[in-house]
């Protein structure tokens, strides 16, 4: 790709359960540590769960909701130490998240106005707690925003139109989603089983994870390169996934493009632990002549973080990519799927330097991005 | 190059800026638009009034634009903004699990608690494999839409796009102004 | 028996805004998935909560949903030995 300018990642941060920095989570992950928890009668939910939440009590500045709180926490441990100006007009917060406050729909929540559960209003306070004088941005595309979030930089930066992006995908879980999941008979009761044959579903997880680009002309052989990224549609269903993986196998195509598919580190699926979402995915992998690259999935260890995944998954494998590492896919078992997936529970060594992050949602969108550090040489 | 607009609120309907003749008001003038316009789509009645009204807007749209083949194709995105996300279906399901005594939370509510299933109503119906977006904002800019629909165009396969504003607050407050947009 | 599927019928069109659709218009032996009345995976979800609000009726397991869902009948039956309200 010489020549042309880059779409660089320049500082990060991951805030979950397992750590307050991308270090943190990085090394805890890699240890084979998980914050999956079993509740029985949290936020007075009849049926017990298990997930990944973060400590509420850590997070004690009462202007604003936990959820603003973790995402403020976030982007101030990405901005550190990095000079930019986050008041300045040429900068731009992308948030994303599903369901943000929804939280304060409940009637027993009375600690805040109701206008901060619509999503604008919502960054609004992120924005002008960094002092940023744009218009944030939330993209609101079901399990897929993080990715999506992360695309839509990429396009605000390739058209010049400002100097940074800084991309911060966030959801707490709630009685409302952990009820609606449960509704759908889509939650595991233990810890879930990525791609296995014994899989029964998911779990779902706090977090928020920071991601700010730039462009460069020139990038360093250990800058992370955003290269390429798709959204596709299964035109099929609005919540069952196809069953031909159209949506992720066109997505897939488009993000490998005409990287050979042994340059590929490993994909970093979506892989939730449902039937139906990992088989599917499986499929587009096969279809998208995918299948011998390894596969991983780290449900295992945050449970479904939904708004966050994108940026957080993605975070998480640039730092396995940076340490030789492919990660092992805790829960992971036999596998159970239609075609023949390379995944593993143990972390497994690699030397390659780029990667894909793939994910599926609601509303049969799925998206791929695919990254390289050093960016790609033809 | 905008090809084709629609503009739906509460009680008034315009195609390529022409009024439609209507009898009916709020939700119930996005039905009539329905059996009036579509008719055999009978998964019309199971969306929530958001994906009701990305739904009609967008036939009547297609429509405008003729030659309907429903043939698969990835060159068109769906791309909507709007500034109250799926409110409407977040305080139905909601509603469904408020009283504890009457704890039923309901899966066919649940399931449009998220803004961006219309555009997958809209991608199912016409069966578009391509991009759908959906991009919520603190108030309606017409900058931001212009400007970010130009960006998506960077899709290196996407040609046209069904994109603009998709605003719904509850049954008798909603406005839709969306077009059909094709890269330069 | 006849009240208890009359009734379901009716339920079932309200939960599932079956729009247009009367009792009359449903076969109770006929399937209620695939070409019957067509219904999908989010309909049979929100059949087991229309068991549990209105008769009850917890299923452990949704998988036990394809057997009792396979017509107005069947699951009309299945409600009057299970039901406890």
């Amino acid at each position: 790709m010489g020549g042309r300018s880059m779409i660089v990642c320049v500082a990060h941060n991951i805030t979950s359960p397992l750590g307050m920095t991308t270090a943190e989570n990085y090394a805890a992950v890699k240890a084979g540590m998980s914050a999956l928890k079993h509740y029985d009668g949290l936020w007075g939910l009849p049926e017990p769960f298990v997930a990944s939440l973060i400590d509420r009590k850590a997070f004690t500045d009462d202007r604003y909701t936990i959820v603003e709180q973790i995402v403020i926490h976030s982007i101030s441990k990405a901005l550190e130490n990095t000079g930019i100006d986050s008041a300045s007009a040429r900068v731009l917060f992308i948030l994303s998240t599903t369901k943000g406050n929804v939280f304060l729909l409940d009637k027993r929540e009375t600690g805040f106005p109701q206008e901060r559960v619509k999503l604008g209003v919502m960054a609004k306070q992120v924005s002008n707690h960094f002092k940023n004088p744009n218009e944030s941005i939330v993209v609101s595309n079901a399990c897929i925003s993080g990715v999506c979030a992360q695309i839509e930089a990429m396009r605000y930066l390739e058209s010049g139109e400002y100097d940074y992006v800084i991309v911060c995908g966030v959801d707490v879980q709630s009685a409302f989603i952990v009820s609606g999941f449960q509704s759908f008979k889509a939650l595991s009761p233990d810890e879930c089983k990525p791609f296995d044959a014994n899989r029964c579903g998911l779990n779902l997880g706090d977090a928020a994870a920071t991601i700010i680009f730039t462009k460069k002309d020139k990038v360093t052989e250990n800058e992370w390169v955003a290269c390429r990224g798709a959204i596709r549609n299964d035109a099929n269903h609005i919540s069952g996934p196809s069953r031909t993986g159209e949506g992720s196998y066109r997505a897939l195509k488009v993000a490998l493009g005409d990287l050979k598919a042994d340059d590929v580190a490993f994909i970093n699926a979506h892989g939730t632990a449902t039937p139906y979402n990992d088989e599917m995915e499986s499929i587009a992998i096969e279809r998208a002549g995918l299948a011998g690259v390894p596969v991983n999935s780290l449900k295992g260890y945050f449970g479904h973080t939904m708004g966050a995944a994108g940026v957080l998954e993605t975070l998480l494998s640039m730092q396995a990519v940076n340490d030789h590492n492919i990660l092992g896919t805790r829960g992971f078992e036999t596998l159970g799927v239609t075609h023949k997936l390379d995944v593993s529970n143990q972390n497994r060594p690699t030397n390659k330097r780029a990667f894909i992050k793939l994910l599926s949602g609601f509303g049969g969108c799925n998206a791929a991005l695919l990254f390289a550090k050093g960016g790609l040489h033809d | 190059m905008i090809k084709h607009n629609v503009y739906i609120s509460p009680d008034k309907v315009l195609v390529d800026g022409k009024a439609l003749t209507h009898n009916e008001k709020g939700s119930a003038l996005l039905t009539e638009l329905y059996r009036n316009n579509v008719s055999d789509y009978p998964k019309f009645f199971k969306m929530d009034t958001l994906s009701k009204l990305g739904f009609v807007a967008s036939e009547l749209l297609l429509n405008a634009e003729g030659n309907r083949d429903f043939e698969p194709r990835e060159d068109r995105a769906v791309i909507f903004f709007n500034k109250h996300a799926s409110l409407q279906a977040d305080t139905h399901y909601q509603s469904t699990i408020q009283d504890p005594e009457h704890f039923f939370p309901s899966p066919a509510a649940f399931v449009y608690t998220l803004p961006n299933i219309v555009t997958g109503e809209i991608a199912i119906r016409n069966k578009y494999f391509g991009e759908t977006s959906f991009i919520v904002v603190e108030d309606y800019d017409e900058k931001i839409i212009e400007r970010n629909l130009k960006n998506s165009f960077q899709d290196p396969m996407t040609k046209s796009i069904i994109g603009g504003w998709l605003d719904c607050l509850d049954e008798e407050h909603f406005e839709a102004k969306i077009f059909l947009l094709y890269k330069d | 028996m006849d009240e208890l599927i009359y009734k379901l019928k009716q339920e079932i069109i309200e939960a599932l805004n079956l729009e247009d659709m009367k009792p009359e218009d449903i076969d109770e032996n006929a399937s209620l998935f695939g070409e019957g009345l067509g219904l999908d995976s989010i309909d049979a979800l929100e059949l087991i909560v229309l068991m549990e609000k209105n008769y009850g009726i917890k299923l452990k397991d949704p998988a036990q949903g394809k057997e009792i869902f396979k017509s107005v009948t069947v699951m009309a039956d299945f409600i009057q030995k299970n039901r406890t309200k």
